[in-house]
């Protein structure tokens, strides 16, 4: 009896608890509710409409909610948009990915050149998006270019790489990676920093090769982070946005037109906001299962790949 | 030192002269009655793109300010991103611009969704708009874009112009002992005698091709609708468009400086004016900027044209800009005592004084001070404007270019020029797909073609 009154006053204490909690966190999930879920709800409920703004009061219907959804499956140019999004994706998080981490390994120490390096190398990263598009233009432009001029005057000219269908899309795959590497150097950095020295020590003596260590003690131990930084990049690489539109405007023709600028056109240059919206909810669909793909792997196990 | 001095003395002019004409200056009694400011408090938000009209109002706007009591924020940003934030802005009925650009390319699609406000009541009432506003003095050719089909009118413009022709370094053409190309054939044959000469590139155009292509598309017989704006039919893939792509696309790959299929507006203009492109086909309002004696190396080489005719004939494209008020506006009235006060005589005869090119008053047109400075080492770039625009009138070839749809079209012949002239697809395969898009966008807008 005594036994069951206590329980039942420690369920009451826990319920009590477990009430004072959600009161108190009501407000911010009331808020996270307004300015996430609510607009991600509108961008759906307005993908199920052939809504143009130049009409918004006869096209805000639901007569045919598919209907976006079917035009995308016929639309060459969305679709083609699919394949240039993640070459640009895949390309640019790799080579973040490797630059960011080859400048962290050779950035790692405690001196005073080595420090201001490393923060010399980090100011790509806080620069406005707009401003490294700007420097990318100057860069990209024959006419203004320092690199062309330089290249030019060394016997190996170069044609303009962002009028080129073959390498526009390189081009800006590395504009991004100027832009990003940091990102990934810093982490890396950090990383390193908790990196234990008794087990390299042990490795030295035992006559270890600096691939050896590295390959068997220091990356397993940055590997967790090298995940969260290409999975954050490659999240973050579908927004790619500024660089395209100063850079290429999608072209030449439709070779840098990732899926994010191409629902930009529809929705802002021909304020076909449903189908733009359509599009967005691609997008999105697309990021989440990424996601939760790139998490199923098991790569960001703090487990030794042995077990 | 010197100066220093200069800029002061410019400065003082300036403040003088604003306060000597600033009462003629302000239109009537409109703005101010009875000394009384009587737009004190307003702030009017006024937005255009970027160009010389404009920048010269932004330059007068203490004038304004001073004798309305309005205060105005002047936003003019690039072209396009002008294009797109007010077009997003006017399709959601906002109240953030009191002014804005009524873009040639997009006036039916306000005009016709009723983003903006018909001017026809301001301009009737005499206690808003004083007579010697004179609405008939502005042409006639440059009102229409700016009417809707209600037959009210929905922008003041500010510039009429033409897409024409120039070679900045005539001098080489007349060293290959040719004249000036006035066909499609003959702009071939002196391109290829004078390309890279002196390391000149031949040809070069601004990218936005759905402007600089299309005279060479109604040149070789083809048309972008099958009859606008009563039939919306794209006719993007015939021959004739065809044929047109691909000699467009090859003076671009052919004779084009590196990098060509990438030239903004502003890049071509500099590049006519460092010699570094020889031909181009440009907007009235950028080629005046190449008779500027301080900033142009070409202009003692340069001649203007018309666009070459081709085997249909000459179909030059000409462009209407003009302000208007959004729908959405909450200070329409201080609006239209800004836009009438833009647009006056006096405003507009003062911008032409001060170097303006491509007026829309037909007493500015006809002004000694504006066709003395239009002639540009002995080329009239304004009788060469108004032969275009008279021309555009007689034949309604520019009837194409305001319908509500035509941004989206205009997108696809981008598109497919750079396609061609980036080898990415021959000239059939890129209208074809070009041709089958569009349908596609249009079918969206609702259209059924």
């Amino acid at each position: 009896m005594a036994t069951l009154s206590w329980t039942a006053a420690g369920a009451g204490w826990q319920a009590q608890r477990s009430r004072a909690f959600a009161f108190g966190l009501a407000p911010s999930l009331a808020v996270l509710l307004v300015i996430t879920l609510v607009p991600a709800a509108a961008l759906l409920v307005g993908s199920l409409t052939p809504l143009s703004l130049t009409d918004p009061a006869a096209t805000f219907r639901f007569d045919d909610p598919l209907v976006n959804y079917r035009h995308l499956l016929e639309d060459g140019r969305f679709l083609d948009s699919i394949g240039t999004q993640l070459k640009l994706s895949v390309a640019s998080v790799a080579l973040q990915l490797g630059v960011g981490l080859g400048l962290a390994l050779l950035l790692d120490g405690r001196s005073r050149i080595l420090q201001a390096s490393r923060t010399a190398f980090l100011i790509p990263m806080v620069l406005p998006p707009i401003v490294v598009a700007l420097i990318w233009k100057i860069l990209y432009t024959p006419d203004i270019s320092p690199m062309h001029r330089a290249l030019e005057a060394i016997g190996l000219p170069v044609h303009s790489l962002i009028a080129n269908a073959d390498t526009a899309l390189w081009a800006i795959a590395v504009a991004d990676t100027w832009q990003w590497f940091p990102f990934t150097m810093l982490m890396v950095l950090a990383a390193l920093q908790t990196l234990p020295a008794d087990p390299v020590e042990a490795a030295s003596l035992d006559g270890a090769s600096r691939w050896q260590l590295f390959r068997y003690i220091v990356l397993p131990h940055i590997r967790p982070v090298l995940v969260v930084c290409g999975l954050f990049r490659l999240i973050d690489s579908f927004k790619a946005f500024p660089l395209i539109y100063v850079l290429t405007d999608g072209g030449p023709g439709t070779v840098t037109e990732v899926t994010n600028y191409y629902g930009f056109i529809q929705a802002f240059n021909f304020s076909y906001w449903g189908y733009g919206s359509a599009i967005a909810v691609v997008i999105l669909a697309g990021v989440f299962l990424l996601s939760w793909g790139v998490g199923k792997l098991g790569w960001n196990s703090h487990e030794h790949p042995g077990h | 030192m010197n100066h220093t001095d200069q800029g002061i003395g410019r400065r003082r002019l300036l403040a003088a002269g604003a306060a000597l004409g600033a009462g003629a200056l302000l239109p009537g009694r409109a703005p101010a009655q009875g000394g009384a400011k009587k737009y004190q408090g307003v702030t009017l938000n006024v937005s255009t793109f970027s160009a010389a009209y404009p920048k010269l109002l932004q330059q007068w706007l203490p004038e304004f300010e001073q004798l309305s009591g309005a205060r105005v924020n002047f936003d003019a940003p690039s072209f396009p991103i002008y294009n797109q934030r007010a077009d997003l802005e006017l399709s959601t009925h906002g109240a953030a611009y009191d002014v804005v650009n009524v873009t040639f390319i997009y006036s039916s699609r306000w005009i016709g969704s009723g983003w903006l406000t018909p001017l026809d009541d301001y301009i009737r009432n005499p206690n808003l708009t004083p007579s010697d506003f004179d609405l008939q003095d502005f042409l006639p050719g440059a009102l229409a874009p700016e009417s809707g089909a209600d037959g009210k009118l929905y922008g003041i413009p500010w510039t009429a112009e033409a897409l024409l022709s120039v070679s900045s370094r005539f001098d080489l053409v007349q060293q290959a002992g040719l004249a000036y190309p006035e066909t499609t054939d003959d702009l071939v044959k002196v391109l290829r005698a004078v390309n890279r000469k002196e390391r000149v590139a031949g040809f070069v155009s601004d990218s936005h091709y759905g402007w600089t292509f299309v005279p060479y598309l109604h040149a070789f017989g083809g048309d972008v609708f099958r009859k606008a704006p009563d039939d919306l039919f794209p006719t993007l893939d015939t021959p004739e468009a065809v044929a047109a792509a691909d000699y467009y696309a090859n003076l671009l790959r052919e004779f084009g400086p590196d990098g060509a299929i990438t030239y903004q507006p502003d890049q071509v203009t500099q590049a006519l004016k460092q010699g570094r492109v020889n031909f181009s086909d440009a907007g009235q309002l950028h080629l005046a900027q190449l008779g500027d004696p301080a900033s142009s190396r070409t202009i003692g080489t340069l001649k203007f044209g018309q666009v070459p005719k081709g085997p249909a004939g000459r179909f030059p494209g000409t462009s209407v800009h003009g302000l208007g008020i959004p729908a959405g506006s909450k200070n329409k009235e201080a609006a239209w005592a800004f836009i009438q006060w833009a647009l006056s005589k006096k405003t507009t005869a003062r911008a032409v004084a001060a170097g303006y090119g491509s007026p829309a008053r037909r007493s500015d047109i006809d002004s000694q001070a504006y066709r003395t400075r239009q002639v540009i080492n002995g080329s009239d770039l304004a009788r060469l404007a108004l032969d275009s625009i008279e021309q555009a009138s007689k034949s309604g070839h520019m009837k194409y270019r305001t319908v509500a749809v035509y941004p989206q079209v205009d997108q696809q012949l981008n598109k497919a020029i750079a396609l061609i002239a980036s080898g990415q697809a021959g000239a059939k395969q890129a209208m074809q797909q070009a041709q089958a898009q569009s349908i596609a966008e249009l079918k969206r807008s609702g259209l059924s073609l």
